[in-house]
């Protein structure tokens, strides 16, 4: 069957294949039953908003396939990029359980298929089944080591070609990628998005990308990329 | 200290007042069991950054100064926690490396929980779990909230070209 986005939809958590491999889906049966019968399996295109940042928490969002931009804004308007969240992922975690507003927003990037529950149905879902709940918290832990990541690396690097240099050797190592003499990756984020992820401007990252390029460090093929020359890559991280 | 050391949670009067510390009988009595009370001196390192997570600290007394730290040794200060929280949680349940350094700025009492223990204890004791997550999720708004600042709020300035 054709479906919309190209999506094809999970309706039950039950049947899932996907599910043994991701922290939070692999449940016991009687919880995986529990919150069966509290989510609401959805679909998004590309481009849609899951939840805006000072909005009241209505619960959370399973991620289980597509990715989703998480950004924070200030208050002139400028936008940070967190983090890309990868299928598996609880989004809106900590506001739900917290009751504080969200602190992030999720904007998806991918058509995607989010599984969603609501509020007091999360809660109750998570004081009746503590398997779960040590899911959440280790959910939590995961996010909270991001964020610390995250400050440090806005608060502490010299210069916005170190950030750039350690986004992509941390995007490389992904996918059985780090072993590699020259390792590729697909660049699926627009300049401006990464000049988000790292606290620059759009013309800062263009530049930084025909340098590398110029050095003979990166080769861009399209839309992947191969680092020509990690070594050199890996001491631009370090230092700038 | 002037304080004297409580050495059993049931006999702590402050603990109603303190967001994890408030259990139920039974989990304080196996918490009681897991847990080893210690008073340090001022400067104390409870751990640092990129050391293997070894267990959880419970600020009973005084105040921890929580950094992070730049691989040249430069230092950002992420909060400062006081008694009734729950240091080094995040890289003990995710069983990575700890992600802070945490320093006693003051003499303190802490009550030390190895991580085995730990996890044992929470999936024993469904409300000191829920707790738990009550205690990260605070966490990380707070965590956020300093992204927000380091990251939006920064002057333009040490642009160094590559």
């Amino acid at each position: 069957m054709l479906s919309p986005y190209g999506l094809d939809i999970i309706e039950s958590c039950l049947t899932c294949k996907m599910r043994a491999e991701r922290i939070f889906c692999d449940l016991p049966t009687p919880a995986l039953q529990a919150f069966e019968s509290i989510k609401y399996a959805t679909a998004y295109p590309k481009g849609a908003v899951l939840f805006v940042e000072g909005q009241a928490p209505r619960g959370i969002f399973v991620l289980c396939k597509g990715r989703v931009k998480l950004s924070i804004c200030a208050t002139d308007g400028k936008t940070l990029i967190l983090k890309i969240a990868e299928p598996g992922e609880v989004l809106g975690l900590s506001a739900t359980v917290s009751g504080k507003p969200y602190e992030l927003t999720a904007e998806t990037i991918d058509p995607c298929q989010v599984n969603f529950v609501k509020r007091e149905d999360f809660l109750r879902f998570l004081k009746d089944h503590s398997d779960a709940c040590f899911k959440v918290a280790e959910q939590l832990s995961e996010k909270y080591n991001n964020a610390c990541h995250e400050v440090r690396s806005l608060g502490l690097s010299h210069s916005a070609g170190e950030k750039l240099a350690r986004l992509l050797l941390e995007w490389s190592s992904k996918n059985g990628e780090a072993a590699k003499q020259e390792p590729r990756l697909k660049l699926a984020l627009t300049h401006e998005e990464i000049a988000q992820m790292i606290g620059t401007s759009r013309e800062t990252v263009t530049r930084l990308f025909a340098d590398l390029k110029k050095r003979q460090i990166l080769q861009a093929k399209g839309s992947t990329l191969v680092i020509r020359n990690k070594v050199a890559l890996r001491a631009l991280a370090t230092n700038g | 200290m002037e304080n004297a050391t409580v050495e059993s949670c049931r006999e702590c009067a402050l603990r109603p007042d303190r967001l994890f510390c408030d259990l139920p009988a039974d989990a304080l009595e196996a918490f009681d069991s897991v847990k080893s009370k210690v008073t340090v001196p001022r400067d104390t390192l409870l751990f640092k950054e990129g050391q293997a997570a070894r267990g959880v600290f419970v600020v009973c007394e005084g105040k921890v100064r929580l950094t992070v730290c730049s691989d040249d040794g430069k230092r950002l200060l992420l909060r400062v926690a006081g008694p009734g929280e729950i240091l080094g949680l995040s890289a003990v349940l995710s069983g990575a490396a700890y992600e802070i350094t945490a320093e006693a700025i003051e003499p303190c009492q802490v009550a030390m929980v190895r991580r085995k223990d730990l996890v044992l204890f929470l999936r024993e004791h469904r409300e000191a779990c829920l707790q738990v997550v009550n205690l990260l999720s605070e966490d990380l708004h707070v965590a956020y909230d300093r992204v927000r600042s380091v990251g939006l709020g920064r002057t333009r300035k040490m642009r160094v070209a590559l």
